[in-house]
């Protein structure tokens, strides 16, 4: 009776889950091997859908994950240095830290991204503030419509998002850990590389994942600050939607892109735990 | 008991010399500056309540925590300035501090990995160790899958594989319910007299340092008040904070004038010393009940009396309001005791301590 | 030495994280056409411009109608969801928790193009409805992650206590297990209301026809850089930014 009970609570969770997430995913898994006749969805079970995907975005994809590669990177890097800082070197003021993350959170997707615009561009922000300086005689170009437009941009929106699960890692090394480490002959390097980082790797690679995915995914940012060149597959995916129609490669696209990633971030792993001691 | 016999006005060389050495955070003092000897073979243990300096001094002489004042040397050199990794000393940590992420066998290794110990050598002594310490078939388990005993015996291994001068303890058996307590200190015994090192522990139960030590220092709000051996301690100890935290010790208030001690409680006897008020310290072990030919003898009444298997615990209350606490064997006890009752207790004077103020 | 070192890195990661959103807010409250230095005059043209919009006041209804209601249900079934967990086995919960917020580890994107495809092939029509389904899916995450975290130190002994005092398991629940997490549950709920109220991608691809903040936002962003959306960007930053930190004073929150 109360494990029914008990059971009974999950159901409205699960029902979100199974309802809005698994089948509208499982569907659109079908609708990958669909055709389109005329702007109208008719079924099949073609491969084509992933053939095109890989025929004409075969390079968008790659330049994505190389660029999703980046931003996982770099944000995993700084998120991890902070929640370091918080953990070890701040002392006190470690809980103002943590509440900037806190805070920055969720302060809007599309006002930070519309931030940077303002800050990069030609006649932005940080332009301006040159020739005010008299630094420059001309705006400069070299801030926006590129590819390290995109990994500021988006680094600044996923690094809060990152130093959450990498400073709760952090938090679970306990002090006395690294004194036993000392005591047993290890100089400051040694116990940063065999007794922290070890043990934050679950933190560090659910950061990486995370940042990984949602910015391989990403097609706001690429538009708004990336420039023409910078053509990520997210972008091409959201055409497929809003302007093509063609649902069908949309959602193959979708998932070449999901798969690319999940074997970028495995890769990744497997890479991080080489660096493992004996 | 061994150093005992060498110690007073022995020629050795202490291994570990503190001199002086004191620890202040801010305006509170930690650790008063003191001087402590510690022997090779020592099993030493630094006892006293929570708050009273003792994990403080321990974790200066492993290079933890930096002095404030004073030196540490260990087997002549000075090593005051040394972190914990340059120290000839180990610790086995309170709550263990193994590495989560590594096994047994890893955590055990870790140090020998660090000395750059060759890896035939290094199984060689992991192996032998775990043997030592009897947890050869835990070697491949991670630690969340180890009970507090077994975790107990890793931190033990992890720090002796090493080899130090001075194996430290921070409550080595602190976490463990009583039953084990019972057996790791003997494991305790059997390991230092198998290998035959000096160590130095941290205790707040004055039975596990009577158990395990040879030598003991009773610390009190930062200062070392008695240093001896445990059996030294328990008969003569020097406060009437040692000799109520050493087992239990009935105290009773008088005052000395002219070389004569009058108790409160009625009795008096001569003692030579300053005059002044004066506590007297006996054991209830020394007590006995109905005695007519103590050299101490006072009039009370019998409030308590509960068997307790070995012996039976009785609370006599006294004039003065004071209590005596007498334990007894049941064939020393006279016939026709009964709660209620008035009853006399005495004890010889050689069972007594005489100590400054009440 | 190191340690300043370390400290002047924190102090950089802080201006990184807080600058653009702190530029936003300053001109927003400036008189300046474009957004750059210098600055002329202080003023509140740009909110005055916004307010008299009427599909301002159109899209700003409706983010708080959506948030509204997501805060509300996926608190409701967040919470269900994290007490029932938190009877579970460790690693039975553990599982489940990984399942229940796997969405919050996908592209939005995907999200919402999935749900496109599922409700225009189900015959669902588009509306505030949908919008608010769709954000379930990645605010519901969060509620059972914060209110499942308050559970582990719960003490159960004095919903026992309760029981064995006669309550029935309805009103133990009310007059002790809720006031105990209530603080906890109303954070969660704030939460959610600011990632509903930001979110702008899942909104885009289900909402049909009509705006919410964020898509207002979005449509003034593609055609010029109108200085009205650093006031849109303020309320928003306000609204998120508001409601985050009166969740961590509520759920008195330390990382």
């Amino acid at each position: 009776m109360e494990t029914l009970r008990r059971h009974a609570m999950l159901g409205p969770a699960a029902a979100v889950l199974g309802l809005l997430f698994v089948a509208p995913f499982a569907f659109l898994f079908v609708v990958s091997f669909w055709r389109v006749r005329t702007f109208k969805l008719s079924p099949d079970f073609i491969l084509d859908n992933y053939v095109d995907t890989f025929d004409k975005y075969g390079g968008s994809l790659l330049f994505t994950v190389a660029v999703a590669a980046t931003i996982a990177t770099l944000t995993t890097t700084l998120a991890f240095g902070f929640g370091y800082v918080i953990r070890f070197k701040a002392g006190r003021s470690g809980n103002a830290l943590l509440m900037v993350t806190l805070i920055t959170l969720f302060g809007g997707y599309l006002v930070k991204i519309y931030a940077w615009k303002t800050i990069l561009g030609t006649e932005g922000i940080l332009n301006s503030a040159l020739l005010a300086l008299g630094l420059v005689a001309e705006p400069l170009t070299i801030f926006i419509y590129n590819p390290g437009a995109v990994v500021v941009t988006l680094t600044h929106f996923l690094l809060p998002l990152a130093v959450l699960p990498v400073y709760a890692s952090l938090r679970g090394v306990r002090d006395i850990t690294l004194e036993a480490a000392r005591d047993l002959g290890a100089r400051p390097a040694r116990v940063f590389l065999d007794v922290i980082l070890p043990q934050c790797l679950p933190g560090v690679s659910a950061a990486f994942a995370f940042c990984f995915l949602i910015s391989a995914g990403d097609y706001v940012t690429p538009r708004y600050v990336g420039g023409p060149y910078t053509s990520m597959i997210g972008d091409f995916i959201e055409g497929q939607f809003s302007l093509k129609f063609d649902w069908p490669s949309g959602a193959a696209m979708s998932f070449t892109v999901l798969a690319a990633c999940l074997l970028a971030v495995l890769a990744a792993r497997a890479l991080l735990g080489l660096a493992r001691p004996r | 008991m061994q150093a005992d016999a060498t110690r007073p006005g022995g020629e050795r060389q202490p291994l570990v010399r503190l001199r002086g050495l004191g620890k202040t955070f801010g305006p509170v003092v930690a650790v008063a500056p003191l001087d402590l000897d510690i022997f090779a073979g020592d099993f030493y243990a630094l006892l006293g309540p929570s708050g009273c300096g003792k994990t403080t001094l321990l974790r200066m002489v492993g290079g933890f925590t930096p002095p404030t004042a004073g030196t540490v040397t260990i087997d002549g050199q000075d090593v005051t300035r040394l972190g914990p990794e340059k120290r000839p000393t180990n610790m086995v940590f309170q709550g263990y501090g193994l590495f989560p992420h590594m096994t047994v066998r890893q955590n055990i290794g870790y140090g020998l990995g660090l000395a750059r110990v060759a890896d035939t050598e290094r199984e060689e002594r992991v192996r032998a160790i775990m043997a030592l310490v009897r947890i050869g078939e835990l070697a491949e388990r991670k630690p969340d899958a180890l009970s507090g005993g077994q975790a107990q015996r890793v931190a033990l291994a992890r720090a002796l594989v090493m080899r130090p001068r001075v194996l430290l303890l921070d409550e080595p058996l602190a976490a463990l319910d009583l039953k084990l307590r019972k057996q790791m200190q003997e494991e305790l015994r059997r390991i230092h007299q198998s290998i035959g090192g000096t160590f130095v522990f941290v205790t707040h139960d004055q039975g596990e340092a009577m158990g395990l030590a040879n030598r003991i220092a009773v610390m009190e709000a930062g200062r070392c008040v008695q240093e001896g051996s445990p059996e030294e301690i328990y008969r003569r100890p020097k406060t009437r904070f040692v000799s109520g935290f050493i087992g239990e010790a009935n105290m009773l208030a008088g005052a000395r004038q002219g070389g004569r001690v009058r108790l409160g409680a009625g009795s008096a006897f001569d003692d030579d010393g300053a005059d002044g008020p004066v506590s007297v310290v006996v054991r209830p072990e020394a007590v006995r009940l109905g005695a007519v030919d103590a050299d101490v003898r006072l009039e009370g009444r019998l409030e308590d009396a509960v068997f307790l298997g070995p012996y039976t615990r009785y609370r006599v209350a006294l004039a003065t309001g004071e209590e005596i606490i007498a334990h007894a064997s049941d064939g020393r006890i006279e016939e026709g005791l009964a709660v209620g009752a008035p009853v006399a207790v005495g004890w010889s004077r050689a069972d007594q301590r005489i100590v400054e103020g009440t | 030495m190191a340690t300043t070192l370390w400290r002047v890195f924190g102090g950089l990661i802080v201006l990184f994280m807080l600058t653009p959103l702190v530029l936003v807010v300053l001109f927003s409250f400036t008189d300046n056409a474009l957004t750059n230095f210098p600055i002329e005059r202080f003023s509140t043209r740009w909110f005055r411009t916004l307010f008299e919009k009427d599909e301002f006041w159109k899209a700003f209804g409706n983010s708080l109608k959506i948030a509204s209601s997501v805060a509300v249900i996926s608190t409701v079934i967040g919470t269900l969801a994290a007490l029932a967990l938190a009877r579970l086995r460790e690693r039975v919960a553990n599982a489940v928790l990984v399942a229940l917020c796997f969405p919050v580890m996908l592209p939005a994107l995907v999200i919402g193009i999935a749900l496109l495809v599922f409700f225009n092939k189900t015959g669902v029509p588009l509306s505030l409805g949908t919008v608010i389904l769709g954000h379930l899916v990645i605010t519901q995450p969060f509620v059972i992650l914060i209110v499942y975290a308050r559970m582990a130190g719960f003490d159960y002994a004095a919903v026992d206590s309760a029981r064995d005092l006669g309550a029935s398991p309805w009103t133990a629940f009310w007059t002790v297990t809720f006031p105990m997490i209530s603080t906890t549950v109303i954070g969660a709920a704030l939460i959610a209301l600011a990632i509903s109220l930001d979110d702008f991608i899942i909104t885009f691809f289900t909402i049909g026809g009509g705006n919410t903040l964020p898509t207002y936002v979005w449509g003034k962003v593609r055609t010029y850089l109108d200085p009205s959306i650093n006031a849109i960007g303020t309320i928003l930053i306000g609204l998120t930014i508001g409601s985050t930190v009166l969740a961590l004073r509520v759920s008195r929150y330390r990382g």
